[in-house]
């Protein structure tokens, strides 16, 4: 098995990286400021945001259960409040990094999960089992 | 925030991407000409908060500061996480990191030009 956190890798951790530093950022913001207008939204901002935080250090450290764990609760996280935000739009009076399927970050944490995802299964291959190319 | 000196910081981060991407794209991995455009951009993003920070002293700026002083600060240490995560690879996937690194400021500071002016929310 090789490191997730190198090769591309080193790439996706970085936006991870990002994604933690920008939930963690808007979730600190939403909490000091204004928890009491929205306490829902908040709370899931800041959920986000352990999650981003969790998945940029275990794809870093190679830990890949508790990264492939923090990839899957991201995706069905944002899909689901994804949904929930368009439903309920008055429930999310100020969005979260994972309302509209996160189209205020350019569907970014929409397509991360998955990319996530992929690069924890292919790296769990050994790279001597592949086929040789002639 | 001076429009004139956003508009530096976010050409400058586009070239340190581009000239990132570059390196990527020809597998070399991160040299010290990257270390030097980097130190270059945290230089212009320092020279920003003194900017911003002393005009937001004066009463300019958003109403409610809070979320543009997070950008204000958090902007800095990118720079900074870059070259560090870049530079553990020795592989063209260090200066792509960069790319990262450059896009993301870039990004950030039309964001920060939003909350100066109120626009966009």
């Amino acid at each position: 098995m090789s490191e997730t956190g190198s090769g591309p890798g080193r790439i996706l951790v970085a936006v991870y990286g990002v994604f933690a530093l920008a939930a963690t950022s808007r979730a600190g913001v939403q909490i000091a400021t204004k928890f009491h207008e929205a306490p829902l939204a908040y709370g899931l901002s800041a959920f986000a945001a352990v999650i981003y935080i969790l998945a940029t250090v275990a794809l870093a450290r190679s830990s890949r259960w508790v990264a492939v764990i923090a990839c899957t609760i991201e995706f069905v996280g944002v899909l689901a409040i994804g949904t929930y935000s368009l439903v309920s739009a008055s429930s999310f009076p100020d969005a979260t990094v994972w309302s509209g399927y996160g189209q205020g970050y350019g569907y970014v944490p929409l397509v991360l999960p998955v990319l996530g995802l992929v690069w924890l299964r292919r790296t769990s291959r050994t790279p001597t089992t592949e086929p040789a190319a002639h | 925030m001076t429009n004139p000196l956003a508009t530096v910081i976010i050409v400058a981060a586009l070239l340190v991407a581009a000239y990132s991407l570059i390196a990527t794209l020809r597998s070399r991995p991160m040299d010290w000409s990257h270390l030097v455009a980097l130190g270059v951009l945290e230089v212009l993003l320092a020279g920003q908060a003194v900017v911003a920070g002393t005009e937001l002293a004066g009463g300019a700026g958003p109403r409610h500061p809070a979320t543009f002083i997070g950008y204000l600060a958090g902007i800095m240490v990118i720079p900074v996480l870059g070259a560090a995560w870049g530079r553990a690879e020795r592989s063209r996937w260090g200066p792509g990191v960069l790319v990262v690194a450059g896009l993301t400021i870039a990004v950030m500071i039309v964001r920060m030009q939003q909350l100066w002016e109120g626009t966009g929310v």
